[in-house]
Protein backbone atom coordinates (compact mmCIF):
# COMPACT_ATOMS: atom_id res chain seq x y z
CA UNK A 1 0.00 0.00 0.00
CA UNK A 2 2.90 2.30 0.81
CA UNK A 3 4.33 2.13 -2.69
CA UNK A 4 1.04 3.47 -4.04
CA UNK A 5 1.57 6.63 -2.06
CA UNK A 6 4.94 7.04 -3.70
CA UNK A 7 7.61 5.51 -1.53
CA UNK A 8 10.33 4.24 -3.77
CA UNK A 9 12.81 2.47 -1.57
CA UNK A 10 10.63 -0.04 0.26
CA UNK A 11 11.88 -3.35 1.54
CA UNK A 12 9.92 -6.02 3.32
CA UNK A 13 11.02 -7.96 6.33
CA UNK A 14 8.98 -11.03 5.53
CA UNK A 15 9.59 -12.90 8.79
CA UNK A 16 8.11 -10.05 10.80
CA UNK A 17 7.84 -9.99 14.59
CA UNK A 18 7.45 -13.78 14.81
CA UNK A 19 10.81 -14.40 13.15
CA UNK A 20 12.46 -11.59 15.09
CA UNK A 21 11.32 -12.82 18.49
CA UNK A 22 12.15 -16.44 17.61
CA UNK A 23 15.74 -15.51 16.83
CA UNK A 24 16.04 -13.89 20.24
CA UNK A 25 16.81 -10.43 18.85
CA UNK A 26 16.15 -7.42 21.08
CA UNK A 27 12.55 -6.29 21.37
CA UNK A 28 11.44 -2.89 22.54
CA UNK A 29 8.29 -2.45 24.57
CA UNK A 30 6.24 0.54 25.55
CA UNK A 31 4.81 0.30 29.01
CA UNK A 32 1.43 1.96 29.31
CA UNK A 33 1.41 4.61 32.03
CA UNK A 34 -1.02 2.63 34.13
CA UNK A 35 0.08 -0.90 33.57
CA UNK A 36 -3.04 -2.78 34.60
CA UNK A 37 -2.90 -6.47 33.91
CA UNK A 38 -5.85 -7.54 31.83
CA UNK A 39 -7.99 -10.21 33.34
CA UNK A 40 -6.91 -13.70 32.50
CA UNK A 41 -3.42 -12.78 31.48
CA UNK A 42 -0.89 -14.52 33.59
CA UNK A 43 1.16 -11.88 35.28
CA UNK A 44 4.53 -13.04 36.43
CA UNK A 45 4.91 -11.58 39.86
CA UNK A 46 8.57 -11.18 40.54
CA UNK A 47 9.40 -13.46 43.44
CA UNK A 48 12.45 -12.39 45.30
CA UNK A 49 14.48 -15.55 45.57
CA UNK A 50 16.55 -14.63 48.55
CA UNK A 51 17.64 -18.18 49.23
CA UNK A 52 17.49 -21.63 47.82
CA UNK A 53 15.00 -22.33 50.60
CA UNK A 54 12.28 -20.12 49.13
CA UNK A 55 13.23 -21.53 45.74
CA UNK A 56 12.51 -24.97 47.12
CA UNK A 57 9.14 -23.80 48.45
CA UNK A 58 8.25 -22.37 45.03
CA UNK A 59 9.18 -25.65 43.47
CA UNK A 60 6.91 -27.52 45.87
CA UNK A 61 4.04 -25.13 45.22
CA UNK A 62 4.44 -25.64 41.47
CA UNK A 63 4.12 -29.41 41.63
CA UNK A 64 0.93 -31.25 40.80
CA UNK A 65 -1.13 -32.88 43.51
CA UNK A 66 -0.15 -36.41 42.50
CA UNK A 67 3.50 -35.53 42.48
CA UNK A 68 3.29 -33.87 45.88
CA UNK A 69 1.56 -36.87 47.46
CA UNK A 70 4.13 -39.17 45.85
CA UNK A 71 6.97 -37.03 47.17
CA UNK A 72 5.47 -36.99 50.63
CA UNK A 73 5.00 -40.77 50.83
CA UNK A 74 8.44 -41.37 49.32
CA UNK A 75 10.02 -39.07 51.87
CA UNK A 76 8.39 -40.89 54.77
CA UNK A 77 9.56 -44.27 53.47
CA UNK A 78 13.12 -43.05 52.95
CA UNK A 79 13.24 -41.61 56.47
CA UNK A 80 11.87 -44.90 57.82
CA UNK A 81 14.62 -46.80 56.01
CA UNK A 82 17.23 -44.44 57.43
CA UNK A 83 15.98 -44.95 61.02
CA UNK A 84 16.09 -48.68 60.45
CA UNK A 85 19.50 -48.63 58.73
CA UNK A 86 20.94 -46.50 61.54
CA UNK A 87 19.95 -49.24 63.94
CA UNK A 88 21.78 -51.90 61.95
CA UNK A 89 24.97 -50.11 61.07
CA UNK A 90 25.64 -47.97 64.12
CA UNK A 91 23.85 -49.66 66.88
CA UNK A 92 21.82 -46.63 67.84
CA UNK A 93 18.34 -46.25 66.54
CA UNK A 94 14.81 -46.34 67.80
CA UNK A 95 13.64 -47.50 71.16
CA UNK A 96 10.23 -48.90 71.96
CA UNK A 97 9.65 -48.97 75.68
CA UNK A 98 13.35 -48.77 76.60
CA UNK A 99 14.14 -51.69 74.30
CA UNK A 100 16.08 -51.01 71.12
CA UNK A 101 14.18 -51.81 67.97
CA UNK A 102 15.78 -54.83 66.30
CA UNK A 103 17.19 -54.52 62.80
CA UNK A 104 14.85 -57.18 61.41
CA UNK A 105 11.69 -57.04 59.32
CA UNK A 106 9.55 -56.20 62.31
CA UNK A 107 12.01 -53.44 63.13
CA UNK A 108 11.59 -52.07 59.62
CA UNK A 109 7.85 -51.95 60.13
CA UNK A 110 8.33 -50.12 63.41
CA UNK A 111 10.73 -47.65 61.77
CA UNK A 112 8.28 -46.83 59.00
CA UNK A 113 5.48 -46.52 61.55
CA UNK A 114 7.63 -44.11 63.54
CA UNK A 115 8.37 -42.20 60.36
CA UNK A 116 4.65 -41.71 59.63
CA UNK A 117 3.92 -40.70 63.20
CA UNK A 118 6.72 -38.13 63.02
CA UNK A 119 5.89 -36.75 59.57
CA UNK A 120 2.27 -36.25 60.56
CA UNK A 121 3.47 -34.70 63.84
CA UNK A 122 1.31 -37.09 65.81
CA UNK A 123 4.06 -38.13 68.19
CA UNK A 124 2.45 -40.95 70.21
CA UNK A 125 5.69 -41.51 72.02
CA UNK A 126 5.52 -45.29 72.00
CA UNK A 127 8.62 -45.40 69.78
CA UNK A 128 11.30 -42.80 70.39
CA UNK A 129 14.48 -41.85 68.57
CA UNK A 130 17.78 -42.03 70.39
CA UNK A 131 20.92 -39.93 70.00
CA UNK A 132 21.54 -38.09 66.74
CA UNK A 133 18.41 -39.64 65.26
CA UNK A 134 16.42 -37.08 67.23
CA UNK A 135 17.77 -34.33 64.96
CA UNK A 136 16.71 -36.34 61.94
CA UNK A 137 13.27 -36.89 63.42
CA UNK A 138 12.76 -33.16 63.98
CA UNK A 139 13.87 -32.44 60.41
CA UNK A 140 11.40 -34.99 59.12
CA UNK A 141 8.65 -33.43 61.19
CA UNK A 142 9.26 -30.04 59.60
CA UNK A 143 9.58 -31.34 56.05
CA UNK A 144 6.55 -33.59 56.45
CA UNK A 145 4.34 -30.78 57.73
CA UNK A 146 5.41 -28.42 54.94
CA UNK A 147 4.77 -30.95 52.21
CA UNK A 148 1.48 -32.02 53.73
CA UNK A 149 0.44 -28.38 53.90
CA UNK A 150 1.16 -28.02 50.20
CA UNK A 151 -0.97 -31.10 49.48
CA UNK A 152 -3.89 -29.67 51.45
CA UNK A 153 -3.66 -26.24 49.80
CA UNK A 154 -3.56 -27.91 46.40
CA UNK A 155 -6.71 -29.85 47.24
CA UNK A 156 -8.52 -26.71 48.29
CA UNK A 157 -7.42 -24.52 45.38
CA UNK A 158 -8.15 -27.25 42.84
CA UNK A 159 -11.88 -26.79 43.05
CA UNK A 160 -11.43 -23.04 43.07
CA UNK A 161 -9.36 -23.09 39.89
CA UNK A 162 -11.97 -25.23 38.18
CA UNK A 163 -14.62 -22.73 39.17
CA UNK A 164 -12.60 -19.77 37.89
CA UNK A 165 -12.09 -21.40 34.52
CA UNK A 166 -15.76 -22.30 34.37
CA UNK A 167 -16.84 -18.75 35.18
CA UNK A 168 -14.46 -17.27 32.63
CA UNK A 169 -15.74 -19.61 29.96
CA UNK A 170 -19.40 -18.86 30.65
CA UNK A 171 -18.83 -15.11 30.67
CA UNK A 172 -16.95 -15.39 27.41
CA UNK A 173 -19.68 -17.49 25.78
CA UNK A 174 -22.33 -15.09 27.01
CA UNK A 175 -20.43 -12.19 25.56
CA UNK A 176 -20.09 -13.88 22.18
CA UNK A 177 -23.78 -14.66 22.23
CA UNK A 178 -24.60 -11.05 22.94
CA UNK A 179 -22.38 -9.84 20.12
CA UNK A 180 -24.05 -12.25 17.72
CA UNK A 181 -27.54 -11.18 18.74
CA UNK A 182 -26.65 -7.52 18.55
CA UNK A 183 -25.15 -7.94 15.10
CA UNK A 184 -28.33 -9.62 13.98
CA UNK A 185 -30.41 -6.73 15.32
CA UNK A 186 -28.10 -4.26 13.64
CA UNK A 187 -28.55 -6.10 10.38
CA UNK A 188 -32.35 -6.05 10.54
CA UNK A 189 -32.28 -2.38 11.51
CA UNK A 190 -30.09 -1.56 8.54
CA UNK A 191 -32.56 -3.44 6.35
CA UNK A 192 -35.47 -1.45 7.72
CA UNK A 193 -33.69 1.85 7.19
CA UNK A 194 -32.77 0.81 3.67
CA UNK A 195 -36.38 0.04 2.90
CA UNK A 196 -37.51 3.39 4.27
CA UNK A 197 -34.90 5.08 2.20
CA UNK A 198 -36.06 3.29 -0.94
CA UNK A 199 -39.67 4.23 -0.28
CA UNK A 200 -39.20 7.84 0.72
CA UNK A 201 -36.03 8.78 -1.08
CA UNK A 202 -34.60 10.50 1.95
CA UNK A 203 -34.22 9.89 5.63
CA UNK A 204 -36.52 11.70 8.05
CA UNK A 205 -34.76 13.07 11.11
CA UNK A 206 -36.28 10.39 13.32
CA UNK A 207 -34.93 7.60 11.18
CA UNK A 208 -31.58 9.27 11.10
CA UNK A 209 -31.47 9.22 14.91
CA UNK A 210 -32.30 5.54 14.85
CA UNK A 211 -29.60 4.88 12.32
CA UNK A 212 -27.13 6.77 14.47
CA UNK A 213 -27.89 4.58 17.43
CA UNK A 214 -27.71 1.39 15.37
CA UNK A 215 -24.40 2.39 13.86
CA UNK A 216 -23.10 3.10 17.36
CA UNK A 217 -24.08 -0.37 18.53
CA UNK A 218 -22.46 -1.83 15.46
CA UNK A 219 -19.28 0.07 16.17
CA UNK A 220 -19.18 -1.28 19.71
CA UNK A 221 -19.61 -4.86 18.59
CA UNK A 222 -17.06 -4.46 15.82
CA UNK A 223 -14.64 -3.24 18.47
CA UNK A 224 -15.38 -6.34 20.52
CA UNK A 225 -14.66 -8.65 17.59
CA UNK A 226 -11.55 -6.65 16.75
CA UNK A 227 -10.26 -7.01 20.30
CA UNK A 228 -11.14 -10.67 20.26
CA UNK A 229 -9.01 -11.19 17.18
CA UNK A 230 -6.11 -9.05 18.32
CA UNK A 231 -5.65 -9.50 22.02
CA UNK A 232 -7.89 -12.14 23.42
CA UNK A 233 -6.39 -14.66 25.77
CA UNK A 234 -9.28 -17.00 25.12
CA UNK A 235 -9.56 -18.01 21.50
CA UNK A 236 -13.18 -18.76 20.60
CA UNK A 237 -13.89 -21.96 18.75
CA UNK A 238 -13.87 -21.55 15.02
CA UNK A 239 -17.55 -22.27 14.63
CA UNK A 240 -18.56 -19.43 16.93
CA UNK A 241 -16.06 -17.12 15.29
CA UNK A 242 -17.28 -18.07 11.84
CA UNK A 243 -20.87 -17.11 12.61
CA UNK A 244 -19.67 -13.88 14.21
CA UNK A 245 -17.61 -12.95 11.18
CA UNK A 246 -20.43 -13.90 8.81
CA UNK A 247 -22.77 -11.62 10.74
CA UNK A 248 -20.19 -8.87 10.60
CA UNK A 249 -19.84 -9.26 6.84
CA UNK A 250 -23.57 -8.98 6.15
CA UNK A 251 -23.87 -5.99 8.45
CA UNK A 252 -21.00 -4.26 6.72
CA UNK A 253 -22.39 -5.12 3.32
CA UNK A 254 -25.71 -3.63 4.19
CA UNK A 255 -24.03 -0.56 5.65
CA UNK A 256 -22.01 -0.14 2.46
CA UNK A 257 -25.19 -0.43 0.38
CA UNK A 258 -26.91 2.06 2.62
CA UNK A 259 -23.99 4.38 2.28
CA UNK A 260 -23.70 3.84 -1.46
CA UNK A 261 -27.29 4.44 -2.52
CA UNK A 262 -27.20 7.86 -0.97
CA UNK A 263 -24.28 8.91 1.18
CA UNK A 264 -25.44 8.72 4.74
CA UNK A 265 -22.56 10.75 5.98
CA UNK A 266 -23.41 13.86 4.01
CA UNK A 267 -22.71 16.09 6.94
CA UNK A 268 -26.19 15.87 8.43
CA UNK A 269 -24.99 14.04 11.46
CA UNK A 270 -21.52 14.45 12.94
CA UNK A 271 -22.16 11.52 15.29
CA UNK A 272 -22.83 9.25 12.35
CA UNK A 273 -19.75 10.53 10.58
CA UNK A 274 -17.43 9.76 13.42
CA UNK A 275 -18.98 6.35 14.02
CA UNK A 276 -18.60 5.45 10.37
CA UNK A 277 -14.98 6.57 10.38
CA UNK A 278 -14.28 4.46 13.45
CA UNK A 279 -16.00 1.46 11.87
CA UNK A 280 -13.95 1.85 8.73
CA UNK A 281 -10.70 2.09 10.69
CA UNK A 282 -11.50 -0.92 12.82
CA UNK A 283 -12.68 -3.08 9.97
CA UNK A 284 -9.60 -2.30 7.94
CA UNK A 285 -7.46 -3.90 10.56
CA UNK A 286 -9.31 -7.17 10.22
CA UNK A 287 -7.83 -9.38 7.56
CA UNK A 288 -6.68 -12.97 7.39
CA UNK A 289 -3.01 -12.04 7.32
CA UNK A 290 -2.87 -9.18 9.74
CA UNK A 291 -4.45 -10.78 12.82
CA UNK A 292 -1.92 -12.46 15.10
CA UNK A 293 -3.46 -15.93 15.10
CA UNK A 294 -3.67 -18.28 12.19
CA UNK A 295 -7.23 -19.25 11.37
CA UNK A 296 -8.90 -21.64 8.93
CA UNK A 297 -9.05 -20.42 5.29
CA UNK A 298 -12.81 -19.85 5.48
CA UNK A 299 -12.32 -17.52 8.43
CA UNK A 300 -9.48 -15.70 6.73
CA UNK A 301 -11.73 -15.20 3.71
CA UNK A 302 -14.39 -13.61 5.89
CA UNK A 303 -11.79 -11.36 7.48
CA UNK A 304 -10.48 -10.31 4.07
CA UNK A 305 -14.03 -9.59 3.01
CA UNK A 306 -14.46 -7.35 6.04
CA UNK A 307 -11.32 -5.44 5.17
CA UNK A 308 -12.40 -5.02 1.57
CA UNK A 309 -15.83 -3.78 2.56
CA UNK A 310 -14.21 -1.30 4.91
CA UNK A 311 -12.31 0.23 2.02
CA UNK A 312 -15.57 1.07 0.31
CA UNK A 313 -16.29 3.62 2.99
CA UNK A 314 -13.44 5.84 2.03
CA UNK B 1 -9.82 -15.51 -1.77
CA UNK B 2 -10.55 -11.85 -1.70
CA UNK B 3 -7.27 -10.13 -2.25
CA UNK B 4 -6.71 -7.06 -0.17
CA UNK B 5 -4.58 -4.23 -1.44
CA UNK B 6 -2.00 -4.85 1.21
CA UNK B 7 -1.08 -8.23 -0.21
CA UNK B 8 -1.39 -8.18 -3.97
CA UNK B 9 -0.45 -11.07 -6.24
CA UNK B 10 2.85 -9.50 -7.09
CA UNK B 11 3.96 -10.22 -3.57
CA UNK B 12 7.14 -11.90 -4.69
CA UNK B 13 8.21 -8.86 -6.63
CA UNK B 14 8.80 -7.03 -3.34
CA UNK B 15 12.36 -6.43 -2.34
CA UNK B 16 12.92 -8.22 0.89
CA UNK B 17 15.27 -7.51 3.74
CA UNK B 18 16.71 -10.21 5.96
CA UNK B 19 16.78 -10.32 9.72
CA UNK B 20 20.56 -10.33 9.65
CA UNK B 21 20.67 -7.12 7.67
CA UNK B 22 18.23 -5.40 10.00
CA UNK B 23 20.24 -6.57 12.99
CA UNK B 24 23.44 -5.27 11.46
CA UNK B 25 21.86 -1.92 10.67
CA UNK B 26 19.90 -1.37 13.88
CA UNK B 27 21.97 1.74 14.57
CA UNK B 28 21.90 2.99 10.98
CA UNK B 29 19.71 6.11 10.82
CA UNK B 30 19.43 5.80 7.02
CA UNK B 31 17.20 2.76 7.41
CA UNK B 32 13.73 3.36 8.78
CA UNK B 33 11.91 0.50 10.43
CA UNK B 34 8.15 0.61 10.05
CA UNK B 35 5.77 -1.55 12.04
CA UNK B 36 2.33 -1.76 10.39
CA UNK B 37 0.55 -3.54 13.23
CA UNK B 38 -2.16 -1.89 15.37
CA UNK B 39 -1.05 0.35 18.21
CA UNK B 40 -1.72 -2.18 20.99
CA UNK B 41 0.33 -4.86 19.27
CA UNK B 42 3.10 -2.37 18.64
CA UNK B 43 3.20 -1.38 22.29
CA UNK B 44 3.43 -4.99 23.36
CA UNK B 45 6.70 -5.40 21.51
CA UNK B 46 8.47 -4.18 18.40
CA UNK B 47 11.87 -3.94 16.79
CA UNK B 48 14.05 -1.33 18.46
CA UNK B 49 13.83 2.11 16.88
CA UNK B 50 10.81 1.23 14.74
CA UNK B 51 7.97 3.58 13.89
CA UNK B 52 4.36 2.51 14.28
CA UNK B 53 2.11 3.06 11.26
CA UNK B 54 -0.98 0.83 11.52
CA UNK B 55 -2.24 -0.45 8.17
CA UNK B 56 -5.52 1.38 8.68
CA UNK B 57 -3.75 4.70 9.01
CA UNK B 58 -1.34 4.38 6.13
CA UNK B 59 -3.35 6.46 3.70
CA UNK B 60 -4.04 9.12 6.28
CA UNK B 61 -0.75 9.43 8.12
CA UNK B 62 2.03 7.97 5.99
CA UNK B 63 3.23 11.35 4.72
CA UNK B 64 3.45 12.85 8.17
CA UNK B 65 5.14 9.88 9.77
CA UNK B 66 7.46 9.14 6.88
CA UNK B 67 8.08 12.43 5.11
CA UNK B 68 11.01 11.23 3.01
CA UNK B 69 9.68 9.24 0.05
CA UNK B 70 13.09 8.09 -1.16
CA UNK B 71 14.31 6.87 2.20
CA UNK B 72 15.08 3.21 2.60
CA UNK B 73 12.21 1.76 4.59
CA UNK B 74 11.94 -1.73 6.05
CA UNK B 75 8.32 -2.71 6.59
CA UNK B 76 7.23 -5.60 8.79
CA UNK B 77 4.21 -6.95 10.61
CA UNK B 78 3.37 -9.85 12.92
CA UNK B 79 4.79 -12.66 10.85
CA UNK B 80 5.31 -14.04 7.37
CA UNK B 81 2.69 -12.51 5.06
Amino acid sequence: MLEKIGYTNLRYYVGGMADWVESGSPVEKLEPVTAMPRTGQTVQTPISRTSSWSGFLDLLAGWSLERLVGFWLGMILVFGLVYWGAGISMGWGLQAGNVAVKPDLEGLGTAIYFSFVTALSIGYGDVIPVGPLRILAVAEGIAGLLTFGCVISKLVSRRQEELTVEIQRTTFDDRLDRVRTNLHLVFSDFGAVQQLQAEQGSLPAQVLRRLESTVRVFRGELQTVHDLLYRSHVVPDEEALESLLANLVICLQSLVELNGSRPVNDGQSPALDSSLRAISNLAREICGECVPNNYAPALKDSMDQIQELARKFA
Amino acid sequence: MAQAESKPDSHHAYRVISREEILARLQDPALWLVNVMPKETFEAGHLPRSINLPVAEIEKCARQVLPDMAREIAVYCAGPT
